[in-house]
């Protein structure tokens, strides 16, 4: 269809057909406000903020936020009409709301705040008692509740129930008693209830882990990676006098589209814990860099299948390549786990692309609970089926909360035969004539199928019915570990050395180890007896994850490497040259160079915090 | 069954209620019998093209009598017959507009009239399924229509080839639980989904996606127990009742502070006067009548002095009130206006359904802003105050006509009755029962 | 030991098939458990939302909204009497004070110390040319007068009251009131409720 040409304020423009008045206005700097608006969920017009003049139309104003653009449509954003309806909206929602800037996090990246100066009366006439209720309400540990503050915009009901297909979140009683609140007074359960914070555009929905802890102004904040699962979301990471204070979400269509995981936004305080590891230390005695990689070279050098090397799941490519090296020279025949990776092997070739599940007829999930293996992705096929028709088949032995939606099939295998089933699906009516690409996502069902039969059973199906496949690896960079060839799971018993880069092994370090060899950022049980190198977090660390669709993605961590800390790849390669091996790079790039891997676009916009809505 | 309180009998503009108050005419025999019911049910299946029916309809001129008063054969033509897929009607007996009983009037006198416009409409655009939207606190009309129902179904004239004709007509119930809103035709169709009833944006109109997605025709209770007539006397006799722009008859209930409170048929046009002085009596005890509201609450207020206005459409949007549902509420000089605007401001703030910003923090707002006035707290920034907020319930402000209603309570009553007002907020007295009427 | 009786639940999981989208069978879910146990309680209406495979929130939101659900116990009987515009002006107040001191309680929902009646005040239940007028135990009363409510308050202590017209119109009419409980059938197993 062609674009349509309209005029917004005397603006001429050309936008494509079907774009809301309040999107175009966009385009051309014009910022219409809004409340209950928010382009990844369906406009309702229930805020009434964004009424516009438009002709030809009716006589009065109307929500652009519901309102395509028509040719030749003359829209005006400051007639007289347009302009009080902004005012009394505002005047109106300000009636109840509390007095409460000087104590709510919301301040200086609040759009009511904003929008109130740009747009509201410049005093108040309101005089009298304001409705009050009981706060804060704690809807989880993690996100604090503000009923009087809430203008009920019902984006957070909305989100829930629209993109997260669940409705522990509801709206209670009628009219202006209305409230938000969870099921019953419980608390929230669910991973995707922290993205309720981005959207609320006043301080009603709050994290409790950023609680009274900084203005936007005096932190600064980095676009990055999250590195807990092999998803990849954008995040953007705040960063205040050195310490990692609140994650929130960067909106990336490719992958998330604006939302996290609960995981990803509040397991961060591990960051800041004042018991972090700051020097390297040699069995409990502080002691210099040189000294501390000198004995952890001594101590594993020439062991052979006596060495156990435990990686974590967020290893970055730039150390996987350089582990890769050790392993090949003077590390060889050491057994090597990697943690959180799933079984299944390497990709032959390119794998699916997160966002070809939006044009995906059929979604077939195998052997995998999406939900907790890989949330955000989970939110992409929820939007797949219900906004652009997919249709869904899941085989899983246990319920999974896609079987919401009625129209799901979702076929109970017995744990084990997965590869069976898929095999028959090539016959479902679904798949018969399927209309379009199908999306084949399989798991590992953590370790109950066969993965080797199960991958083949799927790559034939994809064959057969014209679809693509993603592989569910769950390790944040499992593809990378792959890619490097460290993504291995040997047993680690019988080992008498063990170099563990990040936390040791979750089955705990094997007892036949008389040498431990620790990076890590936390001091654990055993390290008085260790050689320990203090690690950097995922907020501090330079590097790139790739994620579960192959994409390479570089971390932006928002807090510099502090002496005496130093980063991953440093110490690999001290260490690389204590075990006698030639290494020579000046910095990151030149490995990452060196691994064909492209160095990253220059900044990318950050995300506009101070300036209208802190996450529109 | 009560008295009858209204028209009923034969006279010559009891349209609807021409055989209202013959024994047992809630049954299928003497409906057919005795009221000539489901010939046009016979007609319309076996003799006529859809498309010709609702011409029919287009003809008679026929205006929605829910309260919009959108001409119905117009509405019917909305519902494309020949798309793929479910269509519904879906009838709106949510009557709870304050002052309005013409539907309750009509479900517990003659609920087979109710079924076959029904079926005739349902026909007529294509749908299968009919689902009736009735009001919770309607226990003996939900009785009545479903026995009658079942009579039609027993019959053969609900079902899967009703009155032999291949075309599978079906009428279902779903009962409301207590709240205007769902009168809202939007709001309406959420509660049949089993929401929240709370008004949706239009467009899409639900012509194109209603009930649970699908084409729907919403029509009131009393448009459709009008169409068997139009059927079988035909659009243009219809038309001759009435004006030009509002023709045939409608029912109005006329109740408060008159003598003969009661579901009257009038024709359209007649004046204001004839229909409370002549039909329901005058005021009562020797009072004199002070204001009335002429189409439910939601309608702005007219004066004693505005009494011969006349009943049509186009007649009282010139006196800038409107027609609304046809609930004549009558007020005579004892009571005091601002009393009774607060009591109606405290309706539309309890039944506002709180998704849109003005009605939600506007209907409360003025309440509380009556209370202080009404114990005596009044003072001019009250009275800016309730006309600031009505000025922010109207003209487009809200997503559906509950917030326009509670601010035309508030802009009509004020405009009429400023002195009352002003006696309230400015003087802190009452002159109601004291002095003759002014305004 | 469940909130509702077995026969219920099993009624109201046999209602999303009657509808064209299973969320419908909501309100008349709702309605039954509140006839069975005079109000809605958060099991109850736990209850529901598992036997529709709905989550609690919703129904605690649906239920919320509409008037006609007590989520607090009420009397035995209630009184719903209307004091909208047309009630008002023909003596509705007067009825309510009459009920208060007749069933002895100061306020809307307050449970008479016996616990058999309350009463609420209601906007226009649509007899308005029968004002004043209640809604009580199912039917309309018209016309009242502190007398007639003496005699309703006496009469919900001792004797039954009188079908009306409709009830003997729907008991000779056809279909039964309520379906009747299928045999349960083999149904697709969807998740956990």
């Amino acid at each position: 269809m062609p674009d349509i040409n309209l005029t917004i304020d005397g603006h001429k423009l050309s936008v494509p057909a079907g774009t809301l008045i309040v999107e175009a206005a966009k385009t051309v700097g014009i910022e219409i406000p809004v409340f209950c608006y928010h382009h990844k969920l369906d406009p309702v017009g229930a805020c009434r903020l964004c009424l516009v003049d438009f002709s030809p139309g009716p006589p009065r104003p109307q929500t652009a936020c519901t309102t395509p653009v028509s040719e030749g449509m003359v829209v005006r954003t400051q007639s007289s009409m347009a302009v009080q309806a902004r005012a009394d909206i505002l005047e109106f929602e300000l009636a109840n709301h509390p007095l409460d800037c000087p104590v709510c996090d919301k301040g200086g990246e609040c759009p009511l705040q904003d929008f109130t100066f740009r747009h509201g009366y410049p005093t108040s006439r309101i005089d009298g008692p304001r409705l009050h209720f009981k706060k804060p309400i704690p809807l989880s540990d993690k996100i604090a509740l503000d009923r009087e503050r809430c203008v009920l915009c019902y984006r957070c009901t909305r989100y829930y129930d629209e993109i997260a297909w669940e409705q522990e979140l509801t709206t209670d009683e009628r009219g202006v008693q209305s409230f938000i609140t969870s099921q019953f007074d419980q608390p929230l359960q669910s991973i995707f209830s922290g993205n309720i914070i981005d959207l609320c555009p006043v301080g009603a929905l709050t994290s409790r882990v950023w609680r009274f802890e900084s203005r936007p102004w005096d932190m600064t904040h980095t676009a990055t990676i999250c590195s807990k699962c092999s998803v990849g979301c954008s995040v953007t990471q705040w960063q205040r006098r050195g310490q990692l204070v609140r994650v929130t979400s960067h909106e990336n269509d490719e992958i998330d589209e604006g939302w996290i995981c609960d995981r990803g936004r509040f397991d961060y305080t591990d960051v800041n814990d004042p018991a972090r590891l700051r020097t390297p230390t040699i069995r409990g005695t502080r002691s210099t860099w040189s000294d501390a990689i000198t004995a952890v070279a001594v101590g594993i050098k020439g062991k052979g299948a006596k060495l156990g090397v435990s990686l974590p799941q967020d290893i970055t490519n730039e150390e996987a390549f350089l582990f890769r090296r050790l392993l090949d020279g003077p590390l060889k025949g050491a057994k090597v786990k990697m943690h959180g990776r799933s079984a299944i092997p390497a990709p032959a070739g390119p794998t699916m692309r997160i966002k070809e599940i939006d044009d995906a007829r059929v979604i077939v999930i195998v052997a995998s609970d999406i939900e907790t293996d890989v949330p955000i992705i989970d939110l992409r096929v929820k939007k797949a089926v219900s906004k652009r028709s997919a249709k869904l088949i899941v085989v899983y032995p246990d319920g999974v909360d896609l079987d919401r939606n009625p129209q799901t099939v979702h076929i109970r295998n017995q744990k084990g035969a997965a590869a069976a089933e898929v095999r028959k699906l090539a016959s479902h009516e679904l798949l018969t004539n399927p209309g379009g690409p199908v999306a084949i996502l399989f798991g590992d069902g953590h370790g109950s199928e066969d993965i080797n039969d199960l991958a083949k059973a799927c790559g034939d199906l994809a064959e057969k019915v014209g679809g693509k496949e993603m592989p569910l690896y769950r390790a944040t960079n499992e593809r990378g570990a792959l890619a490097a060839g460290v993504a291995r799971w040997d047993k680690l018993d019988g080992v008498d050395a063990l170099l563990s880069w990040g936390p040791p092994p979750t089955a705990g370090v094997p007892r036949s180890v008389t040498f431990i060899a620790a990076w890590d950022h936390l001091p654990r049980p055993g390290y008085e007896k260790a050689v320990v190198l203090p690690a950097t977090t995922f907020a501090e660390r330079q590097g790139s994850y790739t994620n579960v669709e192959g994409l390479v993605q570089f971390l932006r961590p928002p807090i510099p490497v502090r002496s005496p800390l130093k980063d991953g790849w440093e110490v690999l390669c001290e260490l690389a040259i204590a075990l006698g091996v030639k290494v020579d790079y000046a910095g990151i790039f030149p490995i990452q160079r060196e691994l064909a891997i492209q160095p990253p676009d220059p900044e990318p916009e950050p995300t506009p915090v101070l300036i209208g809505p802190a996450h529109p | 069954m009560p008295e009858l309180r209204g028209s009923h009998g034969d006279s010559p503009t009891n349209v609807l209620t021409r055989w209202f108050g013959t024994p047992d005419l809630h049954t299928l025999d003497v409906y057919e019998s005795k009221a000539g019911g489901y010939a046009a049910l016979r007609k319309a299946l076996l003799d006529m093209a859809p498309a010709d029916i609702t011409n029919e309809v287009k003809t008679s001129g026929l205006r929605g009598r829910g309260g919009a008063g959108f001409a119905t054969g117009t509405k019917w033509s909305f519902i494309n017959r020949d798309s793929p897929g479910p269509k519904y009607v879906v009838i709106n007996a949510d009557e709870s507009e304050p002052g309005t009983s013409k539907d309750r009037y009509i479900l517990e006198n003659s609920p087979h009239m109710l079924v076959e416009g029904i079926l005739i409409a349902a026909y007529a655009v294509g749908a299968n399924q009919a689902w009736v939207y009735i009001r919770g606190e309607y226990d003996e009309p939900y009785r009545m229509l479903s026995a009658a129902i079942e009579e039609a179904r027993a019959k053969g004239y609900v079902g899967p080839k009703p009155m032999g004709k291949d075309f599978p007509l079906d009428i279902r119930l779903y009962r409301g639980h207590g709240a205007y809103i769902c009168g809202e035709e939007t709001a309406l169709l959420e509660s049949l989904e089993g929401k929240r009833a709370q008004p949706r944006s239009r467009p899409p109109f639900p012509a194109v996606k209603g009930a649970w997605g699908r084409p729907t025709l919403l029509n009131n209770v009393e448009t459709l127990v009008t169409v068997p007539w139009i059927i079988n006397h035909g659009g243009a006799a219809y038309a001759k009742f009435g004006t030009d722009k509002s023709p045939g008859t409608r029912l109005m209930s006329v109740s408060g502070n008159v003598n003969k409170p009661g579901v009257y048929e009038v024709e359209l046009g007649q004046t204001f006067r004839h229909v409370i002085v002549d039909l329901a009596g005058g005021i009562a005890g020797g009072h004199d009548l002070k204001v009335f509201w002429p189409g439910g609450s939601s309608a702005p207020v007219l004066p004693a002095s505005m009494l011969d206005t006349k009943t049509d459409m186009e007649s009282l949007a010139a006196a800038r009130s409107m027609g609304g549902s046809g609930g004549v509420i009558v007020m005579d000089d004892q009571h005091c206006i601002v009393r009774a605007a607060y009591r109606l401001l405290k309706f539309y703030a309890r039944e506002s359904c709180g998704k849109c910003t003005p009605c939600r923090i506007g209907g409360d707002w003025a309440v509380r802003t009556y209370e202080r006035i009404l114990a005596n707290e009044g003072s001019q920034v009250e009275i800016d105050t309730l006309l600031r907020v009505s000025d922010g319930l109207q003209n487009g402000r809200c997503l559906c006509g509950l917030g326009d209603s509670a601010g035309w309570v508030i802009d009509s009553t004020f405009r009429h009755f400023r002195e009352e007002y002003e006696d309230h907020a400015l003087r802190h007295e009452c002159n109601v029962g004291k002095v003759a009427t002014s305004a | 030991m469940t909130a509702l009786s077995v026969h219920i639940l099993d009624e109201i999981r046999e209602l999303p098939g009657k509808y064209p989208q299973p969320r419908s069978a909501v309100m008349p879910a709702l309605d039954l458990a509140q006839e069975e146990l005079g109000h809605l309680t958060p099991e109850a209406m736990t209850e529901v939302a598992a036997a529709l495979e709905l989550d609690p929130g919703y129904v605690e939101g649906v239920a919320t909204f509409y008037s006609l659900f007590h989520l607090e116990p009420i009397g035995k009987h209630h009184f719903y009497v209307c004091t909208n515009l047309s009630c008002a002006l023909r003596g509705a107040n007067e009825i309510i004070d009459h009920v208060k001191q007749e069933i002895g309680v100061k306020e809307p929902d307050e449970v008479s110390v016996d616990g058999m009646f309350s009463y609420e005040e209601v906007e226009c239940l649509g007899a308005c040319e029968f004002a004043p007028m209640m809604r009580f135990e199912h039917r309309y009363h018209y016309d009242l007068t502190p007398a007639k409510i003496d005699q309703l308050i006496a009469a919900s202590k001792g004797e039954k009251l009188l079908p009306t017209r409709g009830e003997v119109a729907r008991s000779a009419g056809g279909a039964a009131e309520k379906p009747k409980p299928k045999p349960r059938t083999a149904r697709k197993k969807k998740a956990d409720a």
